[in-house]
């Protein structure tokens, strides 16, 4: 039997970013905060120390820092015709799971998007006509708009140390930045990182083009910085372990160096480790959740948390699983279309071209997560003409490094054999001299493309898993072959001794290999509780004292990497809470 | 800091305009000013309040005068153990200035701070700062 606690202001179910900054933000407000966290406490000092923090076994390939399968996963399919099963093994995606989240384990990539995204439908169907969005893509407008988020998204890349330049100052261009980015009131908080070899011979090739690279606004503190809460960042060491490890040197921006050690001190807020959150309750009328239930993974004890508001900050997955799982909402079924929960799950696709060069040295070990030359020609670029290439997006083209890491990063042009001494000698000779140009895509809403329970398989804790039914579209191919003819045109350009073009996505998605954490989609924001889950304040339509923050709020998937958007949306909602909500408790927008 | 082309061109100037005038009491406080500015590249790690050390290095409270690697609340390298440094201004000089050629295999992830008036700089503060 449950132990029933004593209620607090607010719990907060995940603590990563989006927790992190709501923790801060609420005790601060003088909110009594519960934070429930499935993982453990991890710190830099006692566990991103150098030299063990540099173990790609047991971060990369056994996932130390992720989601462990044997107690919960999801199932996978590519359309309703199949028969789902459980995926056993991380592969695709890497959910988080320590203090923290998967704001240790990002590379840093921060982007602000823009109204091309947020205001989605109108855009294309007043520029390309209705015709031009295929029937069964389901995007829509975010009932946001980017003038709304200008002063959050500035807010998180301040707070995160983000490094770069910008484009746009006030409607002025800027050389150096991007000239496609929407406006900002001010530049970055740092400088760009200092480039790689690969970053610069990209450049070079792009502009030769016509194109406009700039370095990708990153978390990596080029500098030593203190962010305007006073958390210290170390500068950068271009360690090349970025991706999959927290950061040795606290100069990534992570949540567990940032607003958690905030929340910390403050009493008003308490941290509950190694807590799995099963179910959010409500309340007889349906129309209030009461606070959540919850198991200590250590001990099994079971508890029930009361609360007068729930923060609803795990992985964008487990945030629409707990949805499902608590029967808040109705449950999205892709025949009628009807049913919001589980509604416009997203992903990104990508392809790469690899380039040989003998005689230049890239050192690929040495590299910031944020080491990339970046271009948005086919991406935020309102000119870049969609009508004329078929589709509805874009995507974005880098060159650079990330965690080129000694097990995982072994280029060799196509052809070498698998193993043997052929492949030891061609792994030896390509390694310092191989660099790669890759694109990462949008990915549309679909209506095809959704979340439910699983018939069949359970978690540790009883609970049916949540199902992914997911494929990419027409769309997504197109989006990929016009990807990689641009990038096979750039990679030529710069006479390669060898190229390993870059061929498009095409085949029915699988859980492996890896293709990115960008998961979003499930409970969308919107205008109207008939075709979201959560109001533009992320507060749900159904239960006004829920708030539901992360990418699962995204109504689709763009090109660009989620967390900017994710942190801003989460300020954006302490603001909404704090200013508003407190005042007056009930739903901030009227159905 | 240091890496910046601006203030280096700066320094530089600033340095020749020392060499012709003594220093003076309002310029050794523009030093300290800048040696705390200049400490931001150390701070997320080490700490130079009294106390156990609590961050991601050992704490610098009462560093010089010290031998190196001889807290026993910080789990230190064995190149700096094994080093027998015994820390000052010229210790920490070399040290800050590039640590790997200092002690090589040393843990600390900081690529050094190239400019010698900026190390003087920092050093000048952290003397300051433990003074009782």
């Amino acid at each position: 039997m449950a132990t029933k606690l004593k209620e607090v202001d607010v719990v907060i179910v995940g603590l990563g970013w989006t927790g992190g900054i709501l923790a801060k933000e609420l005790s601060a407000a003088g909110l009594k905060v519960v934070a429930l966290e499935r993982g453990s406490m991890r710190t830099t000092e006692s566990d991103f120390a150098v030299p063990n923090i540099r173990d790609e076994l047991r971060y990369v390939v056994r996932h130390d820092l992720m989601q462990n399968t044997a107690r919960d996963t999801l199932t996978v399919r590519n359309n309703i015709a199949q028969e789902a099963l459980p995926m056993r093994r991380l592969g695709s995606f890497l959910p988080g799971e320590t203090v923290g989240g998967s704001g240790v384990h990002w590379s840093g990539h921060t982007w602000r998007w823009t109204d091309m995204d947020l205001k989605i439908r109108s855009f294309y169907e007043e520029r390309y006509g209705k015709n031009h969005i295929p029937a069964d893509m389901t995007i829509q407008d975010w009932g946001i708009s980017y003038a709304e988020l200008e002063p959050y998204y500035d807010k998180f890349e301040y707070v995160a140390a983000v490094s770069g330049k910008a484009g746009n100052l006030r409607g002025q261009l800027q050389a150096g930045g991007n000239p496609f980015e929407a406006a900002r009131a001010r530049d970055y908080p740092l400088p760009p990182l200092t480039p790689v070899l690969a970053n610069e011979m990209f450049k070079g090739a792009a502009q030769n083009l016509g194109y406009h690279p700039f370095p990708r606004p990153s978390a990596n503190a080029s500098r030593a910085y203190t962010n305007p809460d006073g958390s210290s960042f170390g500068a950068c060491q271009y360690c090349g372990h970025c991706q999959r490890f927290g950061c040795e040197a606290n100069a990534k921006g992570s949540p567990h160096m940032t607003v958690i050690p905030i929340a910390m001190r403050n009493p008003n807020f308490e941290l509950r480790t190694n807590m799995w959150v099963t179910k959010i309750v409500k309340d007889g009328s349906g129309k209030r959740v009461t606070g959540v239930n919850y198991t200590n993974v250590l001990t099994g004890e079971e508890f029930e948390q009361p609360a007068t508001m729930v923060m609803l900050t795990a992985y964008a997955l487990n945030n629409v699983h707990l949805m499902l799982l608590s029967g808040i909402g109705q449950p999205y079924d892709p025949v009628s279309q009807t049913g919001v929960i589980g509604k416009n799950y997203c992903y990104q696709t990508g392809a790469a071209a690899t380039l040989f060069f003998e005689g230049h040295h890239f050192n690929p070990f040495m590299n910031a997560g944020g080491s990339s030359s970046t271009m948005d020609d086919f991406n935020v670029n309102v000119d870049f003409d969609r009508g004329k290439a078929g589709f509805v997006g874009g995507y974005i083209v880098g060159a650079g490094f990330n965690t080129a890491l000694p097990i995982g990063y072994r280029p060799v042009p196509s052809g070498t054999p698998a193993w043997g001494s052929a492949w030891k000698a061609a792994t030896a000779k390509w390694y310092d001299t191989a660099m790669q140009i890759s694109m990462s895509g949008g990915v549309m809403a679909n209506r095809n493309n959704y979340f439910d329970l699983d018939p069949t398989y359970r978690n540790a804790f009883g609970q049916p898993l949540m199902r992914m039914t997911f494929d990419y579209q027409a769309n997504e191919h197109r989006i990929g072959q016009h990807a990689a003819q641009i990038i096979n045109t750039i990679a030529k350009s710069m006479n390669p001794t060898r190229l390993n073009p870059a061929v498009a996505r095409t085949q029915p998605w699988t859980v492996v290999p890896y293709q990115s954490t960008h998961n979003t989609g499930g409970s969308i924001m919107g205008t109207h509780p008939k075709e979201s889950a959560v109001n533009k304040y992320l507060q749900s339509w159904d239960c006004h004292n829920l708030f539901v923050v992360g990418a699962n709020v995204f109504p689709h998937n763009a090109a660009y990497n989620p967390t900017g958007p994710v942190g801003a949306l989460a300020y954006w909602t302490a603001d909404a809470i704090k200013n508003r909500y407190l005042k007056n408790p009930g739903p901030l927008v009227q159905a | 800091m240091s890496s910046g082309k601006g203030f280096r061109a700066a320094g530089i100037a600033i340095s020749l305009a020392i060499a012709l005038v003594p220093a003076s009491a309002a310029h050794a406080q523009g030093d300290l000013k800048r040696g705390e500015k200049l400490f931001e590249d150390c701070r997320a790690c080490h700490q130079v309040e009294r106390g156990p050390s609590s961050g991601v290095g050992p704490t610098l409270h009462g560093v010089f005068g010290r031998g190196a690697a001889t807290l026993d609340d910080f789990r230190y390298s064995p190149a700096l153990k094994r080093s027998g440094i015994v820390w000052n201004a010229q210790t920490l000089d070399a040290y800050i200035a590039d640590p790997q050629k200092a002690v090589p295999a040393n843990r600390m992830p900081y690529g050094g701070m190239p400019e010698a008036r900026d190390r003087a700089d920092l050093i000048r503060y952290l003397q300051q700062t433990f003074k009782p």
